[in-house]
């Protein structure tokens, strides 16, 4: 990582040397005058003299390229003399600023990533046997496939205290995930359950059940679980479009058209809520809403194929 | 597993693999595989039980690769025809029977198009395809070009069916992608070296074409006219039904990564498409899948006929329940068929009674289309094993443990036809490999149980009674089966329904409704078990 941070603030000051250069006014309150003294700052590596000046002036700019050049060498010199929250403001800031530059992209991710770590790294020097610290190194676990490693460490932390929000759930994913798409759910569903009783406002928990409801085939308890995710949850979408899939299935068409119009206002380019809600809108004897929820997936199938590339 | 006829260990299993050196069928597929992946070299091939010479024994066909612009076989490739020996073996008259096809064979579609009772084949190719005329003196004659039935194109599977109930037999082809060489698309990465077979996506969908009986030996393309046209589809698989028991007998297509079609027969030659606000076009997101081998049945007995269609992996297989509004449910995730199915990649399929209790059971030959694919899914497999599937209480069991070594071997299966060819009243089944040789399993289920075989013979409604429905009783068991055209994926099966009953050893009356135009009900008592009997539509007794 260090290598990484080294080359990225050589890529920084090419970045700043190729950018455009503004005729120094001197006045000692000019923040392009200060800015560009920043950004030259950083150039020759005096991080801790150029931190202060950046901080200072790039708010009060109006040039939209030095704010960009100034923005950058802040970022970097924040990361590098672990000035953490000024990092997080500026990348914030230039992700507003320039949400579809690449630099801009390229750099958010790291330094993330580089924050995560970082903090990661304290959590397991300051509070090594807290729940947190383990619950990360479960997670960890989790992300490199070995299942068993970290349903032992999830059940370590049960162990000690089972009240824990988000624990169960946690567990219930990794037991999901070790018995595969054909293998038993029951003890990932106990689980599920065992987390709604620990944070009953869990909408991820009553999704899942839903979820494992739904593949069974058992339509009336998937309805009710994706029900729950709803109120819990007003802005999770996915919820609602399984909420009415359930109910379709279950032959409740009229139920079905209200959180299938809901999903569809909130994901109005994904082709299966428009064809769920066609398919309702047919059965309950409106012909014109189905054909026009079928116009709008086709649109929506047909925005999904353009976006794919080459070959699979 | 939960079979209470599971065999004993030494007993003989369901299915009994016969040998190439028991059957004497020794004919083998060639595919061609290339290092180019031409998409046609891991669909086919497909197979046929039919009674060619009318002597009251299934023979066997099977189709093979050929010469075509992106193939030249090193050595000749020929289809071939079996005859059966009526001693379980088989003996290969391909040469004097003259059928060996001539260009990249797909499947085959066995009718009895000009109703002189000597079974004809339609056989599918790349290019063109070919109608052979069977002249009953165990020879074929080419007409295709006679009868304006090429089709060109890439053909896959057909059916011959009577769409408008003239009493002769229409043909239906499903036509693919529009491919040829020159249009082959490379699919992989060039740097990595990493090549495979298409998804079919990268190709440009086309029509499928229907064929009217002309009734003096030719054929008119009413593909346009019907408007069969109007949809561009890539079709694999096709079964002839009438789903809305209107008396006009529909069409159900898989298509493959494009929706799938249900052709609703409203009479006048016309067809309407309704697949998509039937429920059957897609998945339950909306997204078409890779549909390939279907049928149609009325599993459920409750009289109308549901469908069928096998997908791709991850897709999970497709059961529509029928509403009997031209509507259907997908029931496979609560039937128990999706968790079964939901890692293989399906082709040939069929609705039988394979232990004659009087039940429909399920039988699917699977395997990935792509040879390359555990390199890419870990969960996958090129080769997969059959499946043997018993409907019992409301869900789908898979019983394949009793089915035999053929159940637990990973095959690249394709074709799969149903035929009863030692006439012991278990139906018997023939699958073929893509570039292997067919599988020819012999059932050897529940002797016990009892069954009546029927052939139909239609005097005014198309020769082979497709359409046609057989209601019967035995004691308390009522059970209605219906003769669909089709089914499965490129192949074609024995025309004889096989009606079991279980332990009842007699059946009280058995009930003929004719298909259009004649339409009538016939009804049957003091009926034979355990043999086979012939119908002859209007005579009123059986022989």
């Amino acid at each position: 990582m260090r290598l990484f941070l080294i080359a990225l603030l050589c890529s920084a000051i090419w970045t700043l040397s190729a950018a455009p250069q503004v005729a120094n006014k001197s006045p000692a309150n000019d923040p392009s005058v200060a800015t560009h003294r920043g950004i030259a700052l950083v150039e020759s590596g005096r991080c801790r003299e150029a931190l202060p000046l950046l901080k200072r002036w790039i708010p009060h700019l109006n040039d939209k390229q030095l704010r960009y050049s100034g923005g950058m060498a802040e970022a970097r010199c924040a990361m590098a003399m672990d000035e953490e929250s000024t990092a997080v403001e500026v990348l914030v800031a230039l992700k507003r600023d320039f949400p579809d530059d690449p630099q801009v992209l390229y750099i958010t991710t790291h330094y993330y990533s580089e924050l995560a770590t970082r903090a990661s790294q304290q959590l397991a020097a300051k509070a090594p046997n807290s729940y947190q610290a383990r619950r990360l190194e479960a997670e960890a676990l989790e992300s490199q496939a070995k299942w068993d490693q970290a349903i032992g460490v999830y059940n370590g932390i049960l162990k000690e205290n089972s009240q824990i929000p988000g624990i169960h759930y946690r567990l219930g994913q990794a037991l999901l995930s070790r018995a595969g798409a054909s293998g038993h759910v029951e003890e990932a569903k106990a689980e599920f359950e065992k987390e709604l009783v620990v944070d009953p406002h869990n909408a991820a928990a009553e999704f899942v059940l839903g979820e494992l409801a739904r593949r069974a085939g058992q339509w009336n308890e998937a309805a009710q679980h994706f029900s729950n995710a709803t109120k819990l949850d007003v802005g999770f979408s996915e919820a609602y479009l399984a909420l009415g899939m359930s109910l379709a299935a279950a032959g409740k068409y009229p139920d079905a058209i209200s959180p299938l119009r809901s999903y569809v206002q909130m994901q109005p380019a994904d082709a299966a809520g428009h064809y769920q809600l066609a398919i309702a809108y047919a059965r309950v004897g409106n012909k014109e809403g189905a054909a026009r929820e079928l116009a709008l997936q086709n649109e929506a199938s047909a925005h999904n194929q353009d976006n794919q590339t080459g070959p699979p | 597993m939960a079979y209470s006829s599971a065999p004993e260990v030494g007993i003989r299993p369901t299915f009994e693999e016969i040998s190439s050196s028991a059957s004497g069928i020794g004919w083998t597929h060639v595919a061609g595989l290339s290092s180019e992946m031409y998409l046609p070299e891991t669909i086919g091939p497909g197979c046929a039980f039919f009674d060619y010479e009318n002597d009251g024994w299934m023979d066997i066909y099977l189709v093979n690769s050929g010469p075509c612009d992106f193939y030249k076989p090193s050595t000749p490739l020929r289809n071939a025809l079996y005859r059966n020996n009526r001693d379980g073996t088989f003996t290969d008259v391909t040469q004097t029977a003259g059928v060996l096809g001539n260009a990249y064979g797909m499947g085959v579609a066995v009718g009895d198009y000009d109703g002189d009772s000597f079974p004809d084949l339609y056989v599918t190719q790349y290019p063109r395809s070919i109608l052979y005329h069977n002249n009953g003196q165990g020879g074929f004659t080419d007409v295709t070009e006679k009868a304006g039935v090429a089709a060109p194109g890439w053909a896959t599977s057909a059916v011959w069916f009577d769409y408008d109930n003239d009493g002769r037999l229409d043909l239906f082809v499903c036509r693919f992608a529009d491919f040829d060489k020159a249009k082959n698309v490379f699919c992989g990465n060039r740097d990595t070296g990493l090549h495979y077979y298409c998804k079919p996506d990268v190709y440009r969908p086309l029509p499928c074409w229907l064929f009217h009986n002309n009734g003096d030996g030719t054929f008119t393309d009413v593909s346009k006219a019907s408007g069969i046209a109007s949809s561009l589809g890539k079709a694999w698989g096709v079964v002839a039904a009438d789903i809305n028991n209107d008396g006009w007998m529909d069409l159900f297509v898989a298509n493959d990564t494009v929706p799938n079609f249900l052709f609703a027969n409203r009479g006048k030659g016309k067809f309407e498409e309704i697949g998509v606000l039937a429920g059957v076009a897609y998945n339950s997101f909306g997204a078409a899948r890779s549909g390939m081998g279907v049928d149609a049945a009325d599993y459920d007995q409750d009289g109308w006929l549901d469908l069928f269609v096998s997908n791709l992996n991850r897709e999970m297989y497709s059961l529509y329940r029928n509403n009997r509004n031209e509507t259907f449910d997908d029931v496979a995730i609560p039937t128990g068929l999706a968790q079964l199915t939901k890692v293989l990649s399906g082709w040939g399929l069929k609705f039988f009674d394979f232990d004659n209790d009087g039940n429909l059971d399920l039988i699917l030959c699977n395997g990935h289309p792509d040879p390359m694919v555990s390199r890419r899914e870990a969960d996958s497999k090129y080769a997969e094993p059959m499946l043997l599937l018993r409907y019992d209480n409301g869900r789908w069991k898979d019983v394949s443990a009793v089915g035999g070594s053929a159940f637990s071997r990973d095959i690249a299966g394709r074709g799969l036809a149903l035929g009863d060819f030692d006439n012991d009243g278990r139906v018997d089944v023939l699958v073929t490999v893509n570039n292997g040789a067919p599988i020819l399993l012999r059932n050897n289920a529940e002797r016990s149980n009892h069954w009546l075989g029927v052939r139909l013979v239609c005097r005014r409604a198309n020769p082979d009674a497709v359409g046609a429905r057989v209601t019967y009783q035995a004691g308390d068991l009522k059970r209605q089966r219906v003769k669909v055209g089709g089914g499965s994926f490129l192949s074609s099966h024995d025309p004889r329904l096989v009606l079991g009953t279980g332990n009842r050893p007699k059946i009280d009356w058995l009930e003929v409704r004719w298909p259009p135009p004649g339409d009538k009900i016939e009804r049957f008592a003091e009926l034979p078990i355990d043999r086979y009997i012939t119908i002859v539509e209007g005579r009123g007794t059986w022989t």
